[in-house]
């Protein structure tokens, strides 16, 4: 077994008195060893420096669609421009605004975009994306690219009213471009989604309802609401309305219902019966559906069958969709 | 009634039908480029709109450039005389209005290049909105331009290629013109900073 001796031992220049912290193996063999790794480590962590620099050019097809996902993400930060608490806040931002008014938005940072047009990159990914809802085009794209050294925003038709090019263009020199000129990627770019969602909450009610969660609630409450038909219809026929004293078919007369509860959109009412053959009185407790009720999130009437409901989407966690909003080049863009 | 009979009657009743319908196919086709000129139309418009109010500002600062100024208002006129009919839309006619149009789009590049001289002008907040919408604009042209030509090549290619030609030939449904970049006449104004 090779025995290698440490010594610990100063550099011979290190003055005197002061804390030695270099540990040498050997001075004569292993000094110039790791004197080259430690060039070389030099190196390396140059290269390393150097390769974040060195901007990716994305296409539009390569930018990746968080929403798409997760549809409560709308910012797409493929290079980790921004940190993950400003992509969550403005997310959140978003996905407000998108309740409220349907107004759908993309935000993508990247370091660099091939063609290096800006605009017409925003302008693309807008169009080829779909973003904002069909028959409202109200879809807005915000483009941040380090290396174009850029902001873009670009407006679907729909939003050009509410949000002209000169708002875009003023929201960005008051509260974008200069945190960007310094560099400050996180707050120049939350500072302008506060600004644009302060411009665009309010402006218009979330009436579209063309997400997908909507779709398959529609589809569960139609097969429900015709199930449950089919099911009354065969009740009544097996059972008929049943006198239960004199055992005749057919014999109840409804006479009066009182409602006694709305929870959730179930009406229970305790509704009389009176037998026309033997004059004998039954009450029953009868659940139906609240037409005046509406869910919580969801614009239709619901109905909650054995406790379990469907609210709009599910999870969190489920995919978004872009409406397939269309864009005609409305937007303002600066540079910083 | 013969065999041979019933056979060309549902020959012709076939060819009938389609004809229809390809001539109805053309007919919205022919619409969509209609449709498409007028949107192109429109935003050339919108930036004639804003070219008082951005002169007026301009000469709130720079009231000697007048020659410059003046520039753009004669072509301004000059271009918004033009309007064109897209039902007889000709390359002769389309070059034409490009150029009156490329003419604006000159004089506003010599404009903003003169306001590059007046710091106090350019920290204006409303010429810094005016060119934020004139820039808009040009972007808005651009896209409406390429979309006409994205409809009317698809209507081109759909009345010169068989069977549709046929169609296209017997109703007179004629070839389109399509915008040509010009020799940066049509670009937008660029500013140098």
């Amino acid at each position: 077994m090779k025995k290698l001796t440490y010594i610990i031992s100063c550099h011979p220049k290190q003055r005197e008195g002061s804390v030695c912290t270099n540990i040498h193996a050997n001075r004569f063999f292993v000094t110039p060893f790791l004197r080259m790794t430690r060039g070389m480590l030099f190196l390396l962590i140059l290269i390393l420096g150097c390769l974040p620099l060195q901007a990716k050019e994305y296409t539009v097809k390569e930018i990746p669609m968080v929403h798409l996902q997760d549809r409560t993400r709308y910012v797409s930060n493929p290079d980790g421009i921004l940190s993950p608490s400003a992509v969550a806040e403005m997310d959140k931002i978003l996905y407000e605004l998108e309740q409220k008014t349907g107004i759908q938005t993309l935000v993508v940072a990247v370091t660099g975009i091939e063609g290096g047009d800006c605009f017409d990159f925003a302008y693309r990914l807008g169009k080829e994306m779909g973003v904002g809802q069909k028959e409202r085009d109200n879809g807005l794209v915000i483009l941040l690219s380090t290396d174009e050294r850029c902001i873009q925003f670009a407006t679907g038709y729909g939003l050009e009213g509410v949000l002209p090019d000169a708002i875009c263009k003023r929201i960005q020199n008051r509260y974008m471009v200069e945190h960007l000129g310094k560099d400050d990627w996180d707050a120049g770019m939350i500072a302008g989604i506060r600004a644009v969602n302060g411009y665009l909450d309010g402006s218009m009610e979330n009436i579209g309802g063309e997400e997908e969660g909507d779709d398959t609630a529609l589809i569960i409450f139609l097969v429900l609401f015709l199930g449950g038909i089919v099911g009354i219809i065969a009740l009544v026929v097996i059972f008929g309305n049943r006198c239960p004293k004199c055992k005749k078919r057919h014999a109840l007369h409804r006479i009066s219902s009182q409602v006694i509860s709305r929870k959730f959109g179930v009406i229970t009412s305790e509704v009389t019966y009176i037998c026309k053959y033997c004059g004998h009185r039954v009450t029953m407790k009868e659940q139906s559906s609240d037409p005046n009720f509406r869910g919580p999130r969801n614009g239709g009437p619901t109905i909650f069958m054995g406790g379990g409901g469907f609210g709009r989407g599910g999870g969190g966690f489920s995919g978004g969709s872009f409406g397939g909003g269309s864009f005609g080049g409305g937007g303002a863009g600066s540079r910083f | 009634m013969k065999k041979s009979t019933i056979i060309l009657i549902a020959v012709i009743a076939i060819a009938a039908i389609w004809g229809i319908s390809a001539y109805n196919g053309l007919v919205k086709m022919d619409e969509s480029v209609n449709t498409a000129w007028s949107n192109v139309e429109n935003q050339y418009q919108r930036r004639a709109d804003l070219i008082p109010n951005l002169v007026n500002t301009v000469k709130g600062y720079a009231a000697h450039e007048k020659e410059t100024l003046e520039a753009v208002l004669a072509a301004r006129s000059k271009a918004t005389q033009m309007t064109i009919d897209p039902e007889n839309l000709t390359p002769e006619k389309l070059q034409e209005y490009q150029k009156a149009q490329g003419e604006i789009g000159a004089a506003l590049g010599r404009l903003l290049a003169i306001t590059e001289a007046y710091p106090d002008l350019k920290a204006n907040q409303n010429f810094m909105e005016l060119q934020a919408q004139l820039e808009g604009t040009e972007n808005r042209i651009s896209v409406e331009r390429r979309n006409f030509n994205e409809v009317a090549r698809t209507y081109n290619t759909s009345i010169r290629t068989f069977p549709k030609a046929i169609i296209a030939g017997m109703c007179g449904f004629e070839k389109r013109p399509y915008f040509e970049a010009e020799e940066g006449a049509n670009k937008a104004p660029e500013v140098k900073f």
